[in-house]
């Protein structure tokens, strides 16, 4: 999958849970910078990903979920 | 005063140990001790002898830790500020506790307006780990926890109530020697803190921290697994967590696992014991006025355990702790029959800090075993079988707990009506899917825009304070007292 589309489908995942898109999907962006990213939306944000790209995160890789482009290139390793 | 005399021994002896793992840097105790003498010196040449309570800074970084032995070193309290919360609220707490002085390891001044002073980067000086003389009666530190009125309120702990925790803690037998590796995962705001750095340095055992940055279930899990961690004391919803990964986990080295804060439910104890199939499991229980926790009980792994609707009993009282479960009018309940859970002994606090009427509410005076004692209510609904363990049955009042901290319903419906323009708002605790306790809002009104409203809150409320969820309702429902039907908001959330 193009990282271009992955991104497209983590920004949906970001959107349907914190209920806006008040964020650019740029490499670099971490949870702290986007509203409503905590500990507690963080789990859902996870599973939602999970479901939308069919995969499953070990709990080694939440760690590796630093920013976004980490986050995209764990999940192309996994599809 | 022992406690401190034993701290310094432990500090001393155990040189060539780590003390801490702080984001992958470990810290022997001999450079601990350096950076505590440091510390010391610099509050001995700007802090005055007359101020009692200094401010803390929690950042997660070794001066920190220093500073809380140093203050103590010196006789002195700390009252932990988390930087992140509002500034609002660490303002009240300032003014509250008379603080002048303010600790800070950050690199710039987190508070420009009180007498703050850096800790990071000092000049060596000689080594100076003997504590001062203090008495049972030194303030050791204060903690503040939600309010109902809108302003948190203070719970102060003795060096005498500390001691007392420290000498029932090594009752339980959940032995720390100094080849142990110790999880410390909560905030430093949060009382069950002190025993997670307390313990294990009176043992000269080594603290793993949690990164601020960090997500903490999964950063946990790689501690437990990448240093062989031995010794954790966890909040529950943890577990919720980490459940969905529970086939991932095998942490054979772990020793015991301690859990408190809230609720522990029977179920996935279970599950989480095949994980750690050497450790001992616990669940301990205790409000920040009885220092730390006072309650233990030890889960069974072949037997059955005691539970009520799923929740693991709380168990018995601890060495110098003594409980009785009470009616309303404060008489002692039959055995079995419910009633609200009262504490006593050496590790209650001496009354919150300046709130004479709150003291009046909650602390009480009874013979108890032909003895006039002080007793503390819980505000925990609770029932003891024939063996005298305690069963947990729920809160008396609109008090949640949020990944273990306390919160009081009221204090965000207070906050919540302000920012409404006194529109009425009822604040909601549910459990949701993965069994953990979010805060909903219901605001009696139509759909309004809440950007403002949950601006206004992050104002004044720290983060898990904030409703993660918003409703509107014509009208509220009335149960059949005429009261808010609160169970009915609260399916709103379901």
């Amino acid at each position: 999958m193009e990282t271009l589309t992955i991104k497209e489908n983590i920004s949906d995942v970001l959107k349907s849970i914190l209920g806006h898109n008040n964020f650019e999907m740029h490499d670099e962006l971490t949870a702290k910078d986007v509203d409503g990213w905590d500990s507690l939306s963080h789990m859902m944000i996870i599973t939602k990903i999970e479901e939308a790209f069919n995969i499953k995160f070990k709990l080694r890789d939440l760690n590796k979920l630093k920013n976004m482009g980490s986050l995209v290139s764990v999940i192309q390793s996994k599809i | 005063m022992s406690l401190l005399t034993d701290l310094q021994n432990s500090i001393q002896n155990n040189f060539d140990n780590n003390a801490f793992c702080i984001n992958n840097t470990f810290y022997s105790y001999k450079e601990f001790a350096q950076i505590i003498s440091n510390i010391r010196s610099l509050i001995k040449n700007s802090v005055s002898d007359n101020e009692i309570n200094v401010g803390l800074i929690t950042n997660d970084d070794i001066e920190t830790y220093a500073s809380i032995i140093a203050l103590w070193f010196e006789g002195k309290a700390y009252v932990p500020l988390n930087p992140e919360f509002p500034i609002e609220r660490n303002s009240m707490v300032i003014e509250q506790a008379d603080i002048v002085s303010i600790l800070d390891s950050s690199s710039k001044k987190q508070f420009s307006d009180y007498n703050s002073l850096l800790t990071k980067n000092l000049d060596n000086t000689e080594l100076g780990i003997t504590p001062t003389k203090i008495s049972n009666e030194t303030l050791a530190y204060i903690f503040f926890t939600s309010g109902t009125t809108g302003t948190p309120k203070g719970v102060p702990i003795t060096f005498g109530n500390l001691s007392g925790f420290i000498e029932a803690q090594w009752a339980l037998d959940y032995t720390i020697t100094e080849h142990d590796r110790c999880l410390q995962m909560f905030e430093l705001t949060f009382d069950l803190s002190v025993v997670s750095y307390l313990a294990p340095l009176l043992k000269g055992a080594s603290i793993f921290t949690i990164p601020k940055d960090e997500i903490k279930y999964s950063y946990i899990f790689e501690l437990m697994e990448d240093h062989e961690l031995t010794y954790s004391l966890m909040v529950p919803s943890i577990l919720h967590y980490l459940r969905p990964y529970f086939d991932e986990i095998n942490c054979p080295s772990m020793k015991y696992s301690l859990f408190c804060g809230e609720a522990l439910p029977l179920d996935v104890t279970e599950e989480w014991s095949k994980c750690i199939p050497n450790a001992t499991i616990a669940n301990v229980y205790g409000p920040t006025e009885c220092t730390i926790y006072c309650m233990d009980y030890t889960y069974k792994r072949e037997e059955e355990n005691k539970a009520h609707n799923g929740v693991l009993t709380i168990g018995k009282d601890m060495k110098n702790t003594s409980t009785i479960i009470v009616d309303d009018n404060n008489n002692e309940v039959e055995t079995g029959k419910e009633g609200e859970l009262c504490l006593s002994g050496v590790q209650l606090t001496p009354g919150y800090w300046k709130n004479e009427q709150k003291n009046k509410e909650v602390f009480f005076n009874k013979i108890h075993n032909g003895k006039e004692t002080r007793f503390y209510r819980t505000g925990d609904l609770c029932r003891a079988d024939e063996d005298g363990d305690v069963l947990y049955l729920g809160r008396v009042d609109f008090q949640a707990k949020i990944q273990g901290f306390r919160v009081e319903l009221s204090e965000i419906e207070f906050h919540a009506k302000a920012a409404l323009n006194k529109v009425n708002a009822v604040a909601i605790a549910f459990t949701n899917n993965i069994h953990n306790t979010e805060i909903g809002l219901v605001i009696e009104s139509e759909t309004l825009d809440t950007k403002p409203l949950i601006e206004d809150l992050n104002l004044k409320l720290p983060k898990y304070m904030i409703p993660t969820q918003i409703k509107f309702i014509g009208n509220f429902p009335l149960n059949t007292n005429g009261k808010t039907d609160r169970n009915k908001l609260t399916e709103l959330f379901i």
